[in-house]
């Protein structure tokens, strides 16, 4: 080893030999090559080495390196700067100016510096173009399998591997350190030589200077003690424009070592709704429209928004915004009046009934019930409704069918361990849950921890649908646990960073690794139950082997036994028989004791996940990156449930606020409703806030927030629009209208006409809301979209509009049967020979829960002009079939 | 396998070496934007499809059998049938299709299907999306592509199954995450007496007066709609709604899947059988503008008894298949309808114990008709066992790009899933040049 003075004065000696080379100077970086390395290299340096060696090169921290290529031929500073690669040294190209005066520069450099003059740095530079401008996107070379042979990390997640390509790949012709603009990574990019992707950036652009540079200087590489971007800042992050007004965003990338520099121009915009706000690539934003959103930006996995406002410019009376029910009111009206959309008035009460009962139990009113709550004169019949809707029996079938689906309560499909009669059990116990009226952080911990027998815990379903025979990090448990209990994605990142959020595939694995102590011990039902262990399938290998090595133990301790009583003295050989029976014995036990310590050392081992792209072990730990301390030998599920239901956890409470919130208002605080992050944030914050201590605050009462909820104002809007209102879609100005759930539906059609569904494998009469499990075969539940459960995600239950629903609904005979069944609504009305216009307002009544409207009746009455009135039933079928295919009974409004 | 993403000079070499394969959309680099410069016009033949009907053979019909006789391979390889001649010259196809020999001079054979999975799903999900292997379910199928990218124009809806969707432990061809919407419309066995499409035709119709009065009946109760606006779902249900009703009452519908309607000497001649039957229902829905149809036809998985097998499902497929060829080349339909037959891989060359043939995924012969393929030509070839396809091989991309571009459909174009990720239709791929030179 030399001293590096020794080193240095080598690279100097050798320096002064060559001419033209004034102004460069070394300083330190040396990293332990041998002098002999050293000369080796220049010696084979001057006859000429391959430039693809200069891969090796690493630069210095972007902030100090400058760089003056004018003084000295191009060719001998490249090959300078290979030689002082090889020999491990970074280098410092000066024009005069110390490190020390170029560093010296505080706070954020506004105008982006880039000229001859600097050597870009590979990770904080490089990369950001290849985002930037869509280099290494999902549809181009960032994809899985590359583009035409280049392959990229999505958006620069990994750029050690993006060095790799563009260095070592590709017969070195995508860099080209003597000639930089004739580098295929340029040439392509600028249009000059035919780009599948086509011109990215135009010749002379700031990009062209920035990775020309970074070629010239010798493609330095990433370096480990380089400073990562940590944040980035939006300005303005909020802001107030009238439709057809610009703003120039400006984002501010800080590092870790406290620095900042403008990056807007290496920036990613997006619109949160394109309709709305305009946002063009060098972050300019347009707004369109009345109304809020927000832009995202992103700058190397750092993200960041900015929220415009678009108030209404017709001043709306402030009466409107003036009465409120109870505390949810205020937030919303106030979003309302700064954006000056006026609120739709209240509904009334027969829509007030229709809609509180198919939120909180989907089931339709029956006309008795209609009748009474119209004829009720209580100022606070609403309030007293809800209460007794919450206590139904009907509460507990349809709030199961809701939890059912977060909870994926389906038959596993890969595999027979778990049938119908898991799905039932699990089924059983939601709805026990329910009718014990146990809060949303018990059910939810109990599902998380459940261990044992799944006859006995019929939570373990969870589980054994989620993980199945897979390892933690093979299955989908992770990502479903984030969905359904946290309403986050993080699915991508395990294969990738998150696109629009500062989650990692780091983040990903540390998540998995809670549920690494998962092992389904699985049985024929002959031969006993399936469990789920806390324990590992290397675990569980070793346990058995050391139970058959107690078999065998015991076995052999039974034939020594033996060997002692029978083998009374005299027998030739019987005391080596005896002895070597007894070796055996202790072999055994040998092998035993050292089981027993692998046993020991495993469960106590720490409680890791490989990560498959670095191979890292890495610990458990939350998404937020909070620590937590994991006890080896425990349930690692424990401490991540504690974490979850800690009170300040806006993932734990907010994931089921905002489901509920969507449940009820029909769109999501946060949309999609099972998305939450930073770039994605809630509609209305304040709101959002008081929701999420409501609901902490109640110990995660489910029923508490529901009637909350359903007692405001804002629930108990009309859902017809106004003209000022009826582009609202996120402010909550009227109910939003929309087509009943599947089993909803169908119920909604069986109870209307008062002919029941059968289901195969449920007695007669069981309604759709109550049925288990989503395999149960249903040609209408398919075609309106149930949840077939195979994921956590919301999006599972489609409210799609399709063709074949309204052909059914239109021209279906089984309907047809149903309208004119014997036993069913309109033939008993028939029987009892009711007036037909009576009978008329019964249909109304079992359909859209309310008494037909003047017009209505008058329509009806001038078609009955030409009904023999000894005929009434073919009429009456058609009106009932007119009901049951309006809007208005399809949907919930 | 075929790895066609090489270098340019590379992918030029390849392009003369597979006699023709173009860039689909903006991956070639240079050879596109040669053609680009050139126009559309002088660069590409005319191949605009209005229609597509693809015949899917589910299970994978042995090649060998069919359209890539082996006559001088060894017993076990060669099989039962003898080879016969077409009417294209130097053309021989299995002796079970003598209609099919006849029809040869219509259509182009390509013997060069290839790819590497020879699971039923996932390589049916491949050829009938052009995409392989999924984190998200499956991918949509090209049909629900298609539906997607065209709405529905018409009264019929765009994305029609005939009978339905294939399906084997799971249903394929569907739209994914594309959504219900898109979902291919479910025709029925027009085989069947007194065939009727679900929910299209009642058991029992209704009188013209009933018929009227239940619309005006829904006129004067249905007025949510109209109270309500800036509501898409709303607005959706509304517009299916008239679409359904137009669909049940205007008699287009009715009329297009009314098959017996047809001539019987036409119905006979496609056959009185469910593939027959619906080929010549697929006729008459490609001519009243539906944009896509399958014509789903399974039963390919011959493992054993193939011979007992084919004798029974070749001369089903010979008889409705050219006749389905003959008639719409009659009635002119093949200029702008191009029709698609495949499955989802070909069979093993070596005959197994049970008498029947494995999957074999690295070689399979494809028909290709209309829309501007040029008739009575091979392309492509397996080498003597038909084992391995030694020219011009052809992947599940290529096939369904040439499908899209045939549509007017960009496969670069991105779609999106639920969660917001985008995806390009297709990932790799080139339009079969060689079908239009």
């Amino acid at each position: 080893m030399v001293p590096f003075d020794d080193s240095e004065r080598i690279v100097r000696d050798a320096l002064v030999r060559l001419e033209n080379l004034t102004h460069i100077r070394f300083s330190t970086g040396y990293q332990g090559q041998s002098p002999e390395s050293i000369r080796g290299l220049f010696g084979h340096c001057d006859c000429g080495t391959p430039w693809a060696s200069i891969r090796i090169f690493r630069s210095m921290n972007r902030n100090v390196t400058m760089f003056s290529g004018l003084c000295m031929p191009k060719r001998l500073l490249t090959r300078w700067i290979m030689m002082a690669v090889m020999i491990g040294l970074a280098v410092h190209y000066g024009s005069g100016r110390s490190t020390a005066e170029s560093s010296d520069t505080s706070g954020p450099e506004i105008s982006p510096a880039v000229s001859d003059a600097v050597v870009p740095s590979f990770v904080n530079d490089v990369v950001p173009i290849l985002t930037r401008y869509d280099c290494n996107s999902g549809g181009c070379h960032g994809k899985l399998a590359g583009r035409n042979g280049f392959k990229l990390s999505l958006r620069g997640f990994a750029p050690e591997s993006d060095f790799e390509s563009l260095t070592r790949e590709g017969r070195g012709r995508r860099l080209n350190p003597a000639a930089p603009l004739e580098s295929l990574l340029i040439a392509k990019a600028n249009g000059s030589v035919p780009h599948g992707g086509g011109q990215r950036f135009a010749p002379n652009s700031l990009p062209e200077q920035v990775l020309k540079n970074w070629i010239a200087a010798g493609t330095p590489g990433p370096l480990t003690d380089e400073p990562r971007v940590n944040r980035v800042d939006v300005e303005p992050a909020s802001a107030q424009l009238r439709p057809g007004e610009h703003r120039q965003l400006r984002v501010i990338a800080w590092y870790r070592d406290g620095s900042s520099r403008d990056v807007t121009w290496l920036t990613q915009f997006a619109s949160g709704d394109a309709g709305l706000l305009a946002v063009d690539e060098a972050g300019k934003v347009t707004a369109l429209r009345h109304g809020e959103n927000v832009v995202r930006v992103s700058f190397q996995g750092e993200v960041g928004v900015a929220t415009f406002t678009m108030p209404h410019e017709t001043e709306v009376d402030p009466q409107w915004y003036a009465v409120h029910n109870n505390e949810i009111d205020a937030p919303v009206f106030a979003r309302l009046q700064a954006l000056q959309i006026e609120p739709s008035p209240l509904c009334d009460d027969a829509t007030f009934l229709r809609r509180a009962m198919l939120d909180a139990v989907g089931t339709l009113p029956t006309p008795e019930e209609v009748r009474l709550f119209l004829a009720d004169a209580h100022p606070d019949k609403r309030e007293r409704m809800i209460d007794k809707l919450l206590a139904r029996p009907e509460f507990v079938d349809y709030w199961s069918l809701q939890l059912g689906d977060l909870l994926q309560n389906r038959v596993e499909r890969d595999h027979d361990v778990r049938g119908k009669k898991g799905v039932r059990s699990f089924h059983q116990w939601i709805r026990q849950q329910l009718i014990e009226g146990r809060n949303w952080r018990q059910i939810a911990s109990d599902v998380l921890l459940a261990k044992g027998a799944c006859t006995e815990h019929p939570a373990v379903g969870y589980f054994i649908v989620t993980v199945g025979e897979k390892s933690s990090e093979e299955s989908e448990v992770a990502d479903s646990v984030a969905q359904a209990f946290l309403g986050t994605r993080i699915g991508c990142a395990r294969c990738h960073n998150h696109p629009l959020e500062k989650f990692t595939q780091d983040d990903y694995y540390h998540f998995v690794s809670f549920f690494s102590r998962l092992a389904l011990d699985r049985k024929p039902s002959d031969q006993g139950v399936t469990q789920l262990l806390v324990s590992t399938r290397h675990l569980q290998n070793l346990e058995k082997q050391l139970q058959q090595q107690q078999e065998k133990r015991t076995e052999l301790q039974q034939q020594l036994q033996a060997l002692v009583t029978q083998t009374t003295d005299t027998q030739n050989g019987a005391a080596e028989q005896v002895q070597a029976k007894q070796k055996e014995v202790d072999e055994v036990e040998k092998r035993i004791a050292d089981l027993g310590r692998q046993i020991e050392q495993t469960r106590l081992s720490p409680v890791t996940v490989r990560q498959p792209r670095t191979g890292q072990q890495l610990l458990a730990q939350p998404p937020d990156r909070s620590p937590i301390e994991i006890v080896p030998g425990r349930d690692p599920r424990e401490p991540f449930v504690r974490w979850m239901t800690d009170p300040a956890n806006r993932y734990f409470s907010g994931a089921m606020v905002n489901r509920l919130w969507k449940h009820f208002l029909g769109t999501g605080l946060v949309e999609p409703v099972d998305d939450l992050r930073a770039t994605n944030p809630p509609s209305n914050q304040e709101l959002w806030e008081l929701l999420n201590r409501e609901f902490v605050r109640s110990d995660y009462d489910l029923k508490h927030l529901m009637r909350l909820i359903m007692n405001s104002r804002t629930y108990q809007l009309s859902a017809e629009t106004r003209p000022t209102n009826f582009r609202d879609a996120r402010f909550y100005s009227h109910a939003q209208a929309r087509r009943l759930p599947a089993e909803v539906l169908l119920d909604a059609i069986c109870f209307a006409t008062d002919d029941p569904e059968q289901f195969q494998g449920y007695p007669l009469g069981i309604r759709a809301i109550q049925v288990p499990d989503p395999g149960t075969d249903s040609y209408f539940l398919n075609l309106f979209g149930r949840s077939q459960r195979v994921t956590a995600c919301a999006c599972e239950r489609s409210g799609d509009v399709t063709l074949p629903q309204l052909l059914h609904l239109q021209n279906n005979d089984g309907l047809s049967a149903k309208i004119q069944s014997p036993n069913g609504r309109l033939e008993r009305l028939l029987r009892a020979e009711m007036p037909v216009q009576e009978i008329v307002t019964e249909l109304f009544l079992a359909t859209v829960s309310r008494q037909p409207t003047d017009a209505e009746r008058a329509a009806i009455t001038k078609q009955l002009i030409d009904v023999p009135a000894t005929e009434p039933a073919p009429f009456l079928q058609d009106l009932f079939w007119a009901l049951l295919n309006s809007k208005e009974f399809a949907f919930q409004h | 396998m075929f790895d066609f993403h090489l270098s340019r000079s590379a992918n030029r070499r390849q392009f003369l070496r597979v006699g023709g394969l173009t860039a689909c959309g903006l991956s070639m680099g240079s050879l596109f934007q040669a053609r680009a410069a050139l126009g559309e016009a002088d660069a590409g033949q005319p191949r605009r499809a209005k229609s597509v009907i693809l015949v899917y053979l589910g299970g994978g019909m042995s090649h060998h059998d069919s359209f890539d006789p082996k006559p001088d391979a060894i017993a076990e390889v060669r099989g039962k049938y003898q080879p016969i001649d077409s009417n294209v010259t130097g053309l021989q196809v299995g002796e079970l299709l003598p209609m099919m020999a006849r029809t040869m001079d219509k259509v182009c054979l390509h013997r060069g299907g290839a790819h590497n999975n020879d699971h039923h799903e996932t390589a049916t999900n491949w050829v009938m999306s052009g995409r392989f292997g999924s984190a998200f379910g499956d991918w949509p199928a090209m049909g629900a592509v298609a539906a997607h990218e065209s709405g529905f124009p018409g009264t019929l809806p765009p994305y029609v199954s005939i009978p339905r969707n294939p399906s084997f432990t799971w249903e394929l061809g569907k739209s994914a995450f594309l959504g219900g919407r898109y979902e291919s419309f479910k025709a029925g066995d027009p085989n069947e007496a007194n065939y009727r499409v679900r929910d299209v035709a009642r058991a029992e119709p209704l009188p013209q007066l009933r018929l009227d009065r239940r619309q005006s009946m829904l006129e004067a109760v249905d007025g949510l709609a109209k109270r309500i606006e800036g509501n898409d779902q709303l607005a959706a249900y509304d517009q299916f709604q008239r679409r359904a009703t137009e669909m049940v009452l205007s008699g287009e519908a009715r009329d297009a899947f009314a098959i017996d309607a047809e001539e019987t000497t036409l119905r006979d001649r496609y056959g009185r059988t469910t593939f027959g039957q619906s080929c010549l229902l697929a006729r008459r829905l490609v001519e009243r503008g539906v944009n896509f149809v399958t014509i789903n036809f399974g039963g390919w998985d011959h493992h054993a008894k193939i011979w007992e097998g084919l004798d029974k499902k070749l001369p089903d497929f010979d008889r409705g298949f050219s006749a389905l060829i003959a008639d719409m080349h009659d009635r002119g339909l093949l200029d702008d309808v191009l029709v698609v037959a495949m499955g989802e891989f070909g069979r093993s060359p070596k005959i197994n114990k049970d008498a029947g043939r494995d999957h074999w995924a690295p070689a399979a012969s494809l028909l290709f008709a209309g829309a501007g393929v040029v008739p009575g030509r091979v392309l492509g070839q397996t080498d003597h066992e038909g084992g391995q396809v030694i020219d011009s091989p052809i992947r599940p991309a290529d096939v369904a790009c040439t499908i899209f571009r045939g549509l007017g459909i960009d496969p670069q174009k991105h779609l999106e899933t639920p969660d917001g990720r985008p995806v390009a239709i297709l990932d790799e791929g080139h339009v079969i040049e060689a079908l239009y030179a």
